[in-house]
């Protein structure tokens, strides 16, 4: 075994100042490669060690990141931890009712009571992010960089129609969530998720992920479900049957309409024939898994296309239903 | 090059399983004394074989196949020797020939001969080793092993056990490993009521914690010293030698400790080519699998597919049973014979039939190789049997418990293959135990208790959804090797100044048999200081772990060497006191005579003496079944009843298992809490079979080698499990009338668990593991 040649130390302070930095040399199969290892204590620190290091990758929890270096699928020249960078790990409040969630907060802050009275689904996408070590370091905004089609936090943050601040050395930029996951407006090199600014809604919302098995485990499908009775709309958002979040927009004003929004039932709730829910229900998983996907033969794709759509049409009636409550 | 001493694991703690001889509080057989390895491993500091290192060592990596059946063309290994740091590429062609000229070099096996260590002419699964590299460093290695270019030619995969009858041979050996007919009784019998079911179970991975792993030493005098986590030393060290062309005593095969057995551990491919490296490079070699290489290294439990008709009476009587069993064996032979042997004997279960017709086939394909598994053969019959009681209860409009009690096998019943049951039979008190057993309270509106809803925390979980069933399996398996096997165990056992050792090679692969060494000895001579030796080849044979033996013949081979041990101690005192040694008993350290009159501390008693005395243990011997699947195959056989409460959201087909509770025949319980300990185990791993555990196959293609992919129990899938009795009735020819626990409850567990979601969603579950799709109703 080859030890490496330039063990952990300090980058030369003359260069980058206060980026704490190690630089090794390892081998590989008598490839010689150059890795280094950053540690800015600043969001422009970071932007700005982004900008001048080639091929560097941030990295906040690893556990998306490591996971793909460890399968050989990613060999970073350099990495850029973000761990160090306390600001980004909290959320303050912004005038109009807006949440700015911090890039580094993670999924088991997100799960503890105070954030969960302010952004209920958040809160609960964030509590069945995967078992509770890969939850203690996993972020928000790992979750979505790495924008996997089962990423928890993502149908939430489509329905509650948040928006991303990317910054790069020079300034910022403000994409919906859903631009920047369709890739219509994609993360850009040397770019950093910084912010995610939620507006807060004082009204039921609701997530439900069906999954495998009891213990923790990926989505088979999600559903992300608000209301909005000051706009008598429901917005709901589908996770992990496509590689994006989809929104039924047409099942949405559907059952806005069915909605007897002045009623009020048990403990003022509004009120939904459950035929109507049940209907929605459907509506959403046709739209969201479409007839094309059914064919094929028993055990095919079809009938794998077929199970998922129960799956989101169940989970759609059951958000429905519990937001109502 | 280094010698064996040499070896150090970085904990600084001799190069194999530490056994500290603690004093113990529980004291004894029948205590509930800790097991032996636990501080160790909680506290991390077990040494297992991946800790292992020695000086100049150089690292191991293996090419395998990513075709499940082709035919290699070419091998050119030109670009791995090229690669800096490479010191060694070995493939086929650098074994020695097989024994008889045989086509394929050097194959292996446990039973027969049909597996080349590495890849001669044909690839015949997903996963075989091709070839193998060492290496200065790991990535090296592997890096040098992907570089390594085969031709293949691709042959089409015979992947549908059934197919199999029909295609051309896979092997030179055939593609039929066993053909068993069993045939007893009248063929013409019909009953009123028949049921019939198609059944069907899955790929169960053993899924150890810790991957494969071992270090291969050279020796000066040309052989080679292998550090493993082997189950079963002797059987290694031999299957090593003659696959290398050496002499058995230039192999020597030290234990470490075990990470995780359920089965065989290293696959003898493995072990092979790791000797193979070390002795090409003449310097110490490691090896270490990846996770995904793992899945595809050893052996699965055998996916079986079967046909079911029972005939029974008005009563519930049962008239006849016909069943067809065929049980997908995967690539090479392995222990097939043997799983299916278990499986056409246990084809009826507990109960008592006289007119049984069961045909069982075991078949080679291009799947994964599938071998030893907890209670292999029986498990797969015990869900089909299982399931045609409950629809019989169904049709008879009776009570699941009931329809078994009518039927329940006793004490001195005859087998479908004409043995007798001469070990006790519990099986109708094992069902009075469970019928007993209060029933866990319902998570009623309790927000709290959101996450007991099937789906788990946060999920999905409807309770206006949700039904809770109740069902009930009871099972058997039979210990030690059957059909004629030479079932034999030698240990020796030393006494000096006031502590024990126990020298014996059964392994401690997680089943406590060291935890129960140390009770038979403390038991019989009074020290509670008890030492056992790290286990290596140089010592007597005890034979593998597995079948549940060890605590049989390794333990009487203990027993009755302590004994000796105790004569010689007592003999002295015994004249002294002018009386005879029976009438001497050893209690809480203490040497008394029968009136309580004479005594002397056993300390004093052995005060400058070492006594060592050897024995063996040879339970009475078997006979192979014949042509017609009878005989006295089986020396004993164990059963376990289960009742398991689940809870199923009809609607998205989430199953939480709630609750096992459990009742089971031990003969004596030597250790309570080991044997709690071995059932919550074995539940856990039955429960994975139920409702998760997979190894999807695409084509023959593994499809999930990943702990990602092949979904384990995590502690929120796994039960409470309640034990309703431990029943005592004790097998007078086993060692201290004691039966082996850990295999019938894993055989139970997927039985009891499919008929709960039976009975929750009236659904006819026949297939394990039970998918979300199996058990939405409507
Ligand atoms: C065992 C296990 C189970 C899991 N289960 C789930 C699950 O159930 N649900 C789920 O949604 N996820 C799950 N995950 C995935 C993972 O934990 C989450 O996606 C997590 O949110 C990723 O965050 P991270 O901080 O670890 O990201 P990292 O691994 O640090 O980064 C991931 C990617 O995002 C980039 N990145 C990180 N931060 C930024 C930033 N501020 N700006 C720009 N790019 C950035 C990185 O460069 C990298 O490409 C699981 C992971 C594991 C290992």
């Amino acid at each position: 075994m080859v030890p490496p040649s330039g063990g952990p130390g300090w980058g030369s302070p003359g260069r980058r100042p206060r980026v704490r930095q190690f630089d090794e040399q390892v081998e590989h199969g008598g490839i010689q490669v150059n890795r280094t290892i950053m540690l800015p204590a600043s969001l422009d620190e970071a932007v700005e060690a982004l900008a001048v290091t080639p091929g560097a990758v941030p990295v906040a929890g690893a556990t998306d990141l490591m996971e793909a270096v460890n399968a050989g699928r990613l060999r970073p020249a350099a990495l850029i931890g973000l761990g160090r960078i306390t600001e980004l790990r909290g959320w303050r409040y912004e005038d109009g009712g807006t949440a700015v969630l911090g890039a580094g907060l993670t999924h088991a802050r997100m799960d503890r009571p105070d954030f969960a009275a302010l952004i209920p689904a958040l809160a609960d996408a964030a509590r069945t992010a995967g078992p509770p070590q890969v939850r203690n370091v996993g972020t928000l905004g790992g979750n979505i960089a790495t924008a996997a089609p089962a990423g928890d936090t993502l149908p939430v943050l489509a329905v509650l129609e948040a928006t991303a601040t990317l910054a790069r050395a020079g300034g910022t930029r403000e994409v919906p969530i859903s631009h920047l996951l369709t890739g219509l407006d994609p993360l850009r090199p040397g770019e950093l998720l910084t912010w995610v600014r939620v507006p807060l809604l004082h009204a039921p919302q609701v997530f439900l992920k069906a999954t495998s098995r009891s213990g923790p485990a990926r989505a088979t499908a999600s559903v992300a479900l608000v209301l909005d009775p000051a706009r008598r709309a429901v917005r709901c958002a589908v996770g992990a049957v496509a590689p994006v979040p989809l929104r039924p927009l047409e099942a949405e004003t559907w059952v806005a309409g069915c909605i007897d929004w002045d009623a009020r039932g048990e403990e003022g709730a509004a009120l939904i024939d459950p035929a109507a829910a049940a209907a929605f229900g459907e509506y959403v998983a046709g739209a969201c898994i479409p007839d094309g996907a059914l064919d094929g033969g028993p055990e095919g794709p079809g009938a794998v296309a077929l199970r998922l759509r129960r799956t989101v049409s169940v989970l759609a009636r059951r958000a429905l239903g519990r937001a109502l409550k | 090059m280094s010698s064996p001493t040499d070896i150090s694991s970085p904990t600084d703690l001799p190069s194999a399983a530490p056994e500290e001889s603690q004093d113990a509080e529980p004291f004894g057989l029948g205590s509930t004394a800790l097991r032996t390895d636990a501080l160790p491993k909680a506290l991390g500091i077990y040494p297992y074989a991946a800790d292992l290192w020695a000086e100049g060592l150089l690292w191991g990596a293996v090419l395998r196949s990513p075709h499940p059946h082709a035919r290699i063309v070419a091998i050119d290994t030109t670009p791995a020797l090229a690669l800096p740091g490479v010191h060694a590429v070995v493939t086929a062609a650098d074994l020695p020939p097989g024994p008889e000229g045989t086509p394929d070099g050097a194959p292996s096996g446990p039973i027969v001969a049909d597996r080349p260590i590495l890849a001669c002419g044909v690839v015949r699964h997903h996963g075989e080793p091709v070839a193998a590299v060492a290496a200065d460093h790991p990535d090296t290695a592997r890096l040098a092993a992907a570089s390594i270019l085969v031709e293949y030619e691709l042959l089409e995969a015979v992947t549908d056990p059934e197919q199999s009858f029909n295609v051309p041979p896979l092997h030179p050996e055939g593609n039929l490993f066993r053909h068993l007919p069993l045939r007893t009784g009248d063929p013409e019998a019909v009953g009123e009521i028949v049921v019939e079911g198609l059944y069907q179970v899955g790929r169960q991975d053993p899924a150890p914690l810790g991957s494969e792993a071992g270090l291969a030493v050279p020796r000066p005098d040309g052989g080679v010293e292998l550090h493993l986590s082997s189950t079963d030393p002797h059987g290694d060290r031999d299957r090593t030698a003659a696959c290398l062309g050496l002499e058995p005593d230039r192999v020597r095969l030290v234990v470490t400790g075990v990470p995780g057995a359920t089965s065989d551990r290293e696959d003898l491919s493995f072990q092979v080519t790791l000797a193979l490296l070390a002795l090409r490079t003449g310097r110490p070699v490691k090896m270490t699998l990846t996770r995904e290489e793992s899945f595809h290294a050893h052996t699965s439990r055998h996916p079986a597919l079967l046909r079911y008709r029972h005939h029974a009476d008005a009563e519930g009587k049962l008239v006849k049973v016909e069943a067809q069993i065929l049980l997908d064996g995967g690539a090479y032979a392995d222990v097939s014979s043997e799983a299916l042997a278990a499986a056409a004997a246990f084809s009826v279960g507990p109960y008592v039939c006289a007119n049984v017709f069961v045909d069982a086939w075991a078949v080679r394909t291009n799947n994964p190789p599938a071998g030893r598994m907890r209670g292999e053969g029986a498990l797969q019959t015990c869900f089909a049997y299982e399931s045609q009681l409950d629809q019989l209860a169904v049709q008879l409009g009776i009570d699941p418990l009931e329809i078994r009690r009518r039927n329940a096998m006793a004490t001195g019943d005859p087998m479908p293959t004409g043995q007798a049951v001469t070990c006790p039979a519990p099986v109708a008190a094992l069902l009075d135990a469970l019928t007993d057993s209060p029933l866990p309270a319902l998570p009623l509106d309790d927000p709290e208790a959101d996450w007991l809803l099937p789906g788990g925390p946060g999920g999905a979980g409807d309770p206006a959804a949700v039904r809770r069933g109740i069902g009930y399996a009871v099972g058997m398996v039979h210990m030690l090797g059957a059909e004629g096997e030479d079932e034999v165990s030698t240990a020796t056992v030393r006494v000096s100044g006031n502590h024990a050792t126990v020298i014996c090679a059964a392994v401690d692969v997680g089943q406590g048999f060291a935890t129960l060494a140390r009770q038979i000895v403390q038991s019989v001579l009074g020290v509670s200081e008890v030492y056992i030796a790290p286990v290596d080849s140089d010592q007597s044979v005890a034979g593998p772990s597995a079948r549940g033996r060890h605590t049989w013949v390794s333990g009487g081979a203990v027993e009755r060497a302590a004994l000796m041990v105790r004569h010689q101690l007592l003999q002295p005192i015994a004249a002294n006191f002018g009386m005879s040694v029976e009438l001497l008993s050893i209690a809480d350290g203490k040497i008394t005579s029968y009136d309580g009159v004479l005594g002397m501390p056993v300390a004093e008693a052995l005060e400058g003496k070492e006594l060592w005395a050897t024995a063996q243990c040879r339970p009475h011997p078997t006979e192979p079944l014949d042509e017609s699947g009878q005989g006295d195959a089986f020396v004993s056989i164990a059963f376990c009843a289960m009742r398991a409460v689940v809870d199923v959201d009809i609607e998205l087909g989430a199953v939480r298992v709630v609750d096992v509770t459990v009742a089971q025949d031990v003969g004596r319980a030597l250790n309570p809490r080991q044997i709690e300990d071995r059932i919550e185990a074995a539940v856990a791993q039955g429960v994975g079979l139920a409702l998760l555990e997979d190894l999807r196959t695409d084509g023959g293609r593994i499809l999930n080698a990943s702990l990602t992919g092949y979904r384990l129990p995590t502690a929120l899938d796994t039960p409470d499990v309640r034990i309703a009795a431990l029943l005592e009735e004790r097998d007078v020819v086993a060692t201290f009338g004691a039966k082996a626990v850990s295999a019938v409850p894993a055989v139970v567990a997927p039985a009891a668990v499919a008929a709960a979601v039976r009975a929750a969603t009236g659904l006819p579950v026949g297939r394990l593991p039970i998918l979300p799709e199996d058990a939405i109703v409507g």
